[in-house]
């Protein structure tokens, strides 16, 4: 209950601060995304920045979650193909919708209509590559069919 | 109307704001966080996949709200305008926005799905805990959208 409190009150947090920041207007990121306005950059590399520090300063002071009273810590992956050929689909989307998810989100929560098929097109895309990858696993894990029998 | 929220706060509060809110949940929870996981959880959840919503279900409502009251603070509620979509499809053609971002959904959805996150998964939270992975998949969707840009710009978008 208190893990989906604080979870709430995080992205209520983040909701607001990326609309003010104008990161919800569509006009906005694309003239970021078309060097015309450069507030992006610094911006999110200070975000990276900052959490990266931060979470560095948790770990190595083997700091316990306030909530979860684990021990802070995380794991990384190592860059694989899906991570460039997905990040070229999101991005080619986020070209056209000049939106990611947050602000998508943020977009729903002010009533910016349109963002409804955004949101939809999210939704979909989702539910396919959930069906795609559940496809793969039933593949794998078939029984063979042709073994038997005739063979 | 309040036009304190209208004009946005410099690069350098936002920034550092955003950065903390991830060293935030880290230090609660001990996750990374990340909306679209948000939007997967809440599909899982009603598809049948899943018996809970999970946590990153309510940071993606967190996040609807979270625009709800920068909307009622701000003034700016209920838009019907849409970028470089609105401007270009107009009239008759003014229907033709729906499919458009209907299909960049589409892409966003699966696509950062295949990638394990998206701006804030991968681009905020997974480079902060220097994941080489999210730092590859960053630049890739950055890139990506950057030149995406420029070739709708090229195309006649408005």
């Amino acid at each position: 209950m208190l893990v989906r409190a604080v979870a709430g009150v995080a992205g209520v947090a983040f909701g607001f601060l990326i609309s003010w920041a104008g990161l919800t207007d569509p006009d906005r990121i694309r003239e970021m995304l078309l060097f015309e306005d450069w507030y992006l950059y610094p911006m999110f590399v200070s975000a990276v920045v900052v959490g990266f520090v931060g979470l560095r300063a948790l770990r190595g002071s083997g700091f316990r979650a306030f909530v979860t009273r684990d021990l802070v810590t995380w794991t990384t992956a190592r860059p694989r193909q899906r991570h460039v050929v997905g990040s070229v689909l999101f991005g080619t989307g986020w070209a056209v919708a000049d939106a990611c998810p947050g602000p998508v989100a943020a977009q729903l929560g002010y009533a910016s209509l349109w963002s409804l098929c955004t949101a939809a097109g999210v939704v979909a895309g989702i539910v396919l590559y959930l069906r795609r990858e559940e496809a793969k696993v039933a593949r794998v894990t078939a029984p063979p069919l042709l073994a038997q029998g005739e063979a | 109307m309040n036009d304190f929220f209208l004009e946005r706060p410099p690069w350098w509060i936002v920034g550092p704001g955003l950065g903390l809110i991830v060293v935030f949940v880290q230090a609660t929870i001990n996750r990374r966080l990340g909306v679209l996981g948000g939007f997967s959880a809440v599909v899982e959840r009603s598809t049948g996949r899943r018996r809970e919503f999970g946590w990153k279900a309510w940071f993606l409502l967190g996040v609807l709200l979270g625009g709800t009251l920068y909307g009622l603070l701000s003034g700016r509620l209920w838009l019907t305008e849409y970028g470089w979509l609105t401007r270009t499809f107009t009239g008759s053609e003014a229907w033709l926005v729906a499919p458009v971002l209907v299909g960049a959904g589409v892409l966003i959805g699966y696509g950062a799905k295949t990638a394990g996150g998206c701006t804030s998964g991968n681009g905020l939270a997974g480079c902060a805990a220097a994941s080489p992975a999210s730092l590859v998949a960053t630049v890739t969707f950055f890139g990506t959208a950057i030149v995406g840009s420029f070739a709708l710009r090229s195309l006649g978008a408005a």
